[in-house]
């Protein structure tokens, strides 16, 4: 999985990722995330459209990068499932704790 | 007698893997060539076999392995109206509860993987025999 960074300023981060999200490529994610918030950017916004793959393993990456996230005054936001990643997020019920925006840079406009 | 018509299924596909430093990524290359020969699996039917089939090789990968890594078969076989798959592997028992489908905390990391497993296919089992552990998972193609 590639993950494409961007910081929009106002502690704002788009993580734009592209390929699985499996038990591969979720410790890669979770740094990413740990370094945005520990470089001030606390306020994460996750662009899901390029994922079309996510597990239990991925969903475990987003749910300790929201926790970071919180932890250091900011959040953790997802965009744009694909068909399969909703699914996830709805068999486990994670939809009711990670809402799903249309555009990861308006995310946190939103 | 009534005459007997077998149903063979029409497809089967067999792999094995030994992790590390195979990984998840060669489950799916293996399901990419199984959905060419699956005209009727709708994409419904392929995100969520996949799904879980990946969920269950992460299961093995994680808690089967000793500590010298771990050595296991996958064998998809496509029927009529169903997909099957099996995986067997040599490494740890397995401590699962198949009766209860329920997922942990909202904001708990881990925990996941076999209720969302339960979630996406009609059946699951496991057995541990003779020093292997095998699972089975099946879905019926839906319209």
């Amino acid at each position: 999985m590639n993950i494409h960074t961007k910081v929009l300023g106002d502690g704002v981060t788009v993580l734009k990722l592209v390929g699985k999200l499996n038990m591969v490529s979720a410790p890669h994610l979770r740094d990413v995330i740990s370094s945005a918030i520990v470089a001030g950017n606390s306020r994460v916004a996750i662009d899901l459209s390029g994922v079309d793959f996510m597990d239990s393993s991925g969903l475990g990456a987003l749910i300790n990068g929201l926790k970071t996230a919180r932890q250091a005054g900011g959040d953790l936001r997802i965009a744009s499932p694909t068909e399969q990643v909703q699914l996830v997020l709805e068999l486990t019920n994670i939809d009711r704790v990670l809402k799903a925006y249309d555009d990861a840079e308006g995310a946190f406009n939103a | 007698m009534p005459k007997v018509r077998l149903m063979p299924e029409f497809a089967a596909f067999i792999r094995t893997l030994e992790s590390p430093p195979d990984n998840v990524d060669l489950v799916h290359e293996l399901l990419s060539t199984v959905w060419e020969k699956a005209p009727d699996a709708s994409k419904r039917d392929r995100i969520s076999f996949e799904t879980a089939l990946v969920e269950l090789a992460s299961n093995v990968i994680k808690h089967a392995d000793a500590g010298d890594g771990v050595t296991y078969t996958i064998t998809i076989k496509i029927h009529h109206d169903a997909i099957e798959a099996e995986v067997v592997d040599s490494g740890k028992q397995a401590h699962v509860e198949l009766n209860d489908p329920s997922f942990p905390d909202d904001l708990a990391e881990s925990g996941r993987g076999i209720p969302l497993i339960m979630a996406l296919v009609d059946h699951i089992s496991y057995d541990r025999n003779e020093n292997l552990n095998t699972w089975n998972i099946k879905r019926k193609f839906r319209a």
